[in-house]
């Protein structure tokens, strides 16, 4: 009896399994053919715009940029600087120091001419207490704003940020990005599409700025990166910003905007509460209540996404950090779904109830048990003598001949649609972390995801209780906070 | 998977003691009914039985050529041992019919046994599930499923695909193929989208190439009236025909006029314009109008647009209102460019709401006509699209075309509190100090966002009654950020009011607020 069982138990995971692979290769497929299709429809819509207008037009929306900085007296005033000459009529910079321990405030203060205000800050959402918001006389510097506060974190930062933003949208941004001087008027154009639905937020592609040259705020000559993770993240980059995000958004389907570059409109992030600082995932989770805010109220809305290359960063190569930062996401998408499991399969959310969200539960978030558990389910059957190499070798080809083809089709896709990396030897380069990444890095980033899950488990981070229970309405998030602050 | 356990649970039920006991009670006890019972059964494994006749007989028991086949032992003759319980029966028959006297002895596993031991035999067969008892004569299809039932599968490994017989492997080996047509697919059709792109800009580069020397010539060495009258076979001698029947060339002709035009100003232009038409180049692009791809229908506006084609604007009045986004914002900005009156009823009638996007190029270009031609901008409010009227109040406050104040007041009392925010925006701009009545309304709205933008109008356009109601609101206002707007107002239409109503009261909020109005470096935040 107990034989038959477990021998029952081990088919029925078999044939799981083989659902599973089949469902990711449909996915990618559908994925590859979406993203395709709205990367055609963005590079013709391209060929009839005119970004020049859009720097005086009077009908532009003004864009407040808030970029939080944490320790980056080094680099800060030449950030600032780069902010400051961005190509756009009406924009202000607002830069937030989270309680910094080195000079990035004298700095500041020193190179930008900065006196304190009067400023009366009441927020609107509840921060750490802000010291002081200083501007500057000199009419060069009219733009800028800089807010010292006490440690918070990059949510509490930008929150701070948000309850002085004085424009119509918000740019939240890292401080150390490069920004392309167009960046605003590239990102701006979704806002300025809409017709029939609200745009709520925009998402722009991230560049790898490791091993490149930078001139004048702009990437000007592409190499990979000297490191296998360095170059295991412009193909990971590729896949995600190019085919995933471009996909996603071609269904409206996007739950996620990377935190380092997005566009946000402010009325609406303050109706929401802003960013939810007790998740490490605070980026996705405002997309995600932000969208269920307008699905609850009924409002047709939209997130959009930008495939132009405007924003590079510094991805990390050393094996430490990369897995915090992997660590870090994986908990960030587990808080995320957990706050919002309303979603789950629930029509009423649409597109985001019944596919976003089921995917990013099965192949996100649940992917590093998944393949664990595979491996395990192998190792069983390799005991117990019901293992078919034969079948085995199949399936792992199967599983590698679809990495291959996914990380294929981003690269030449990056190639027709931007060819940044123009020398061959760069290209060779890539195509062996192709091959050799499910190897090599895979393995590695299924670890680390395992490890993000155990830290959620152990409540590492998070806000235990209130995140396993979730958010009943989006507006939850506001109530909490007045209730934390009465 | 359900139907495989339902399978089980079925059987398992035949197979309980007491259907099985059930069963054995069918045996008869008397012997004459086991025998019957028997030959129903024809063979019951393990179960024989023997015949055996006393003595001398007269009959050929045991001679070859005997029905009988009996063998002869000391006593008598005995028979074989029949399994098969028909055939006995048969033999008994035969006995009975030539009067021989027999005995018939049971056989269980071969040894002699009672038919009472016999008996027990086949019930102990029946109780094991060794033995399943038949109950009546059976057809055909029942013999064969008792036959399969009975033996166990063996695949016929021989004739065994294993790749097709195991549906896992089968799929991800149809999958890995599938994944080998596809690289090959994509290669393949990126090596030939490549190889195609490469001969087309070749033979861009090329057609280029014999284009740019025709195009000086004629720009640089035939005035105006030479090209308008040059026939076709002069053309053919710059532009030969054969190169002119081919696609290609004429595109890159059209981009080439296209982008000198763009570059050049006075008669050049109007030479350009002249050979475009001379070239029935004009006559492709209004062709490509109705492209079924809307970016090639984009692309037949933009050439209009560039090439001043006035005689394709009732053309271009039809995709006004196209349902694609990008063909009725270029179809508008080419009318609103290229008409003599402006007459700006197609846009007044668009059903589609007009997006930023489009307010901004249209913007442009009316900007651009404005200073030339008439434009009754008036026209806009009356249209049933909100985001047309949106557009028309803004159009006002942008050109500055105080002679609207008059129609704007007109609309004012009747339109939405988002068109009565463009209005308020619009008085400020133009500094409409007799519409203060309209501005004091609004600053009683219920509606917030109304409310304050009465206030920040209230600090240009504002009179002493404004004052009053602002001072009410601050006293009456519970969010922060509305009080603060409200005393900006206040400190915008009358600082002095301002500064004698925040030194009248204490209130730590209060005298932040106030700090915050009055430090010069906050004036715009």
């Amino acid at each position: 009896m107990y034989s038959f069982l477990f021998f029952l138990i081990l088919e029925i995971f078999g044939l799981l399994f083989l659902v599973l692979s089949f469902s990711v290769i449909v996915f990618y497929f559908i994925l590859m053919a979406l993203s395709g299709l709205e990367m055609r429809d963005f590079l013709r819509k391209n060929r009839f715009a005119d970004y020049g207008d859009i720097i005086t037009s009077p009908i532009a929306p003004g864009v407040s940029i808030l970029a939080p900085a944490f320790n980056e007296g080094q680099s800060i005033v030449q950030n600032a600087q780069s902010l400051l000459s961005l190509h756009y009529g009406k924009f202000e910079v607002i830069l937030i120091n989270d309680g910094s321990k080195d000079d990035t405030l004298e700095k500041l203060i020193r190179s930008f001419e900065l006196e304190k205000t009067n400023y009366v800050y009441h927020p609107e959402i509840e921060t750490k207490p802000v010291r002081g918001i200083y501007r500057s006389k000199n009419m060069s510097y009219r733009r800028l704003t800089v807010i010292d506060k006490e440690n918070g974190g990059k949510a509490d930062a930008l929150n701070t940020g948000i309850n002085i933003a004085s424009l119509e949208l918000l740019a939240c941004i890292d401080v150390d990005c490069i920004l392309s001087s167009e960046s605003i008027s590239r990102m701006v154009r979704p806002f300025m599409e809409e017709t029939n639905k609200k745009v709520i937020a925009v998402g722009g592609v991230i560049g790898i700025a490791n091993n490149c040259d930078v001139q004048d705020g702009t990437v000007t000559k592409y190499r990979i990166p000297e490191t296998t993770l360095g170059r295991f993240q412009v193909i990971e980059y590729f896949r995600a910003f190019l085919m995933g995000r471009m996909a996603w958004a071609r269904i409206n389907g996007l739950m996620l905007i990377s935190g380092a570059f997005g566009f946000f409109r402010k009325d609406l992030v303050r109706a929401v509460g802003g960013y939810f600082p007790k998740t490490v995932g605070e980026d996705m989770e405002l997309v995600v209540r932000m969208r269920r805010y307008m699905d609850e109220q009924k409002i047709p809305h939209k997130v959009g996404f930008v495939p132009d290359p405007l924003c590079w960063t510094e991805v990390p190569e050393s094996e430490k950090v990369l897995s915090r930062q992997r660590n870090r996401w994986m908990r960030g998408t587990i808080e995320t779904l957990q706050l919002h499991q309303v979603l789950r399969l629930n029509p009423k959310f649409g597109i985001l109830g019944m596919v976003s969200y089921p995917f990013w539960s099965i192949f996100e978030k649940a992917a590093p048990i998944i393949e664990t558990a595979g491996i395990l389910y192998t190792t069983i059957l390799l005991i117990v003598g019901d293992f078919s190499t034969i079948y085995f070798v199949a399936l792992l080809l199967m599983m590698y001949l679809l990495s291959l083809l996914v990380s294929s089709f981003s690269v030449l896709y990056e190639q027709i649609a931007f060819n940044h990396y123009k020398d061959k030897k760069d290209l060779r380069k890539l195509i062996w972390m192709i091959i050799t990444e499910p190897f090599i890095v895979h393995p590695k980033v299924v670890y680390w995801g395992l490890l993000g899950h155990i830290d959620f488990v152990k409540g590492k981070g998070g806000w235990g209780s209130m995140i396993r229970t979730g958010f009943k309405k989006a507006e939850d998030k506001k109530n909490l906070q007045e209730q934390t602050t009465t | 998977m359900a139907k495989s356990l339902c399978r089980i649970v079925i059987s398992l039920l035949f197979f309980l003691p007491g259907f099985a006991s059930a069963l054995q009670d069918t045996i008869p006890e008397d012997s004459a009914g086991f025998r019957d019972f028997l030959v129903l059964q024809k063979e019951v494994p393990g179960l024989g039985a023997r015949f055996f006749v006393a003595g001398t007989r007269t009959l050929d028991l045991n001679t070859p050529d005997s029905a009988y086949g009996f063998a002869q032992v000391d006593s008598g003759y005995l028979s074989p041992i029949y399994i098969d319980f028909l055939q006995a029966a048969e033999l008994e028959g035969l006995l009975l019919s030539d009067s021989v006297p027999y005995r018939l002895d049971y056989m269980v596993l071969s040894e002699p046994a009672s038919a009472a031991a016999a008996r027990e035999f086949v019930a102990g067969r029946i109780r094991s599930g060794d033995y399943l008892v038949k109950t009546g004569p059976e057809d055909e299809v029942e013999d064969l499923v008792a036959l399969a039932s009975n033996t166990r599968y063996a695949p016929v490994e021989k004739f065994r695909l294993k790749f097709v017989s195991d549906y896992r492997l089968f799929g991800v080996t149809l999958t890995i193929v599938f994944f080998f047509l596809v690289a090959i697919i994509m290669i393949t059709s990126m090596l030939i989208m490549k190889a195609g792109k490469n001969k087309r800009e070749n033979l861009q580069k090329e057609y280029s190439r014999l284009i740019v020397d025709p195009l000086t010539t004629l720009l640089f060495e035939k005035d105006l009236g030479e090209i308008q009258a040059m026939d076709q076979s002069e053309l053919d001698s710059f532009f030969p025909k054969n190169l002119m029947a081919k696609p290609l060339y004429q595109h890159e002709l059209i981009d080439s006029i296209i982008g000198l035009n763009k570059k050049m100003k006075g008669d050049f232009k109007e030479k350009l314009k002249a050979l475009y038409k001379k070239l029935g180049l004009d006559k492709l692009s209004v062709k490509m109008l109705h492209h079924k791809n809307w970016d090639m229908a984009t692309m037949a506006l933009v050439q209009i647009n560039e090439m001043d084609l006035v005689e394709a604007l009732p053309e271009v009045k039809k995709f006004t209102n196209s349902k694609n986004f990008h063909v009725r914002s270029m179809a508008v900005s080419t009318l609103l460019n290229l008409s003599e009156k402006v007459d700006l009823v197609f846009l007044r009638d668009q059903t589609y709401p007009l997006s930023h996007w489009q307010q901004m190029n249209y913007l442009r270009i009316i900007r651009f006509v404005s200073p030339q031609k008439d434009l009754k901008l008036g026209i806009l409010f009356d249209s049933k699209n909100r985001s047309i009227r949106l557009f028309g109040i803004k159009l006002v406050r942008i050109l500055g075309r105080v002679d609207m104040i008059e129609k704007l007041s007109a609309l004012a009392g009747g339109v939405s509190d988002e068109e009565k925010i463009e209005i308020l925006e619009t008085y400020a701009a133009l500094g409409a100090y007799m519409e203060s009545a309209f501005v004091n309304e609004c600053l009683r709205s219920e509606n917030p966002s109304l409310s304050l933008a009465a206030a920040k109008a209230a600090a240009v356009v504002g009179d002493a009654e404004s004052a009053e109601i602002l001072l009410e609101l601050v006293q009456s206002e519970t969010v922060f950020r509305n009080k603060l707007a409200y005393l900006k107002g206040l400190y915008g239409l009358d600082a002095a009011r301002f500064a004698e109503f925040t030194s009248s009261d204490s209130h730590p909020e209060l005298q932040d607020i106030r700090d915050h109005i009055l430090d010069p470096m906050l004036q715009n935040v």
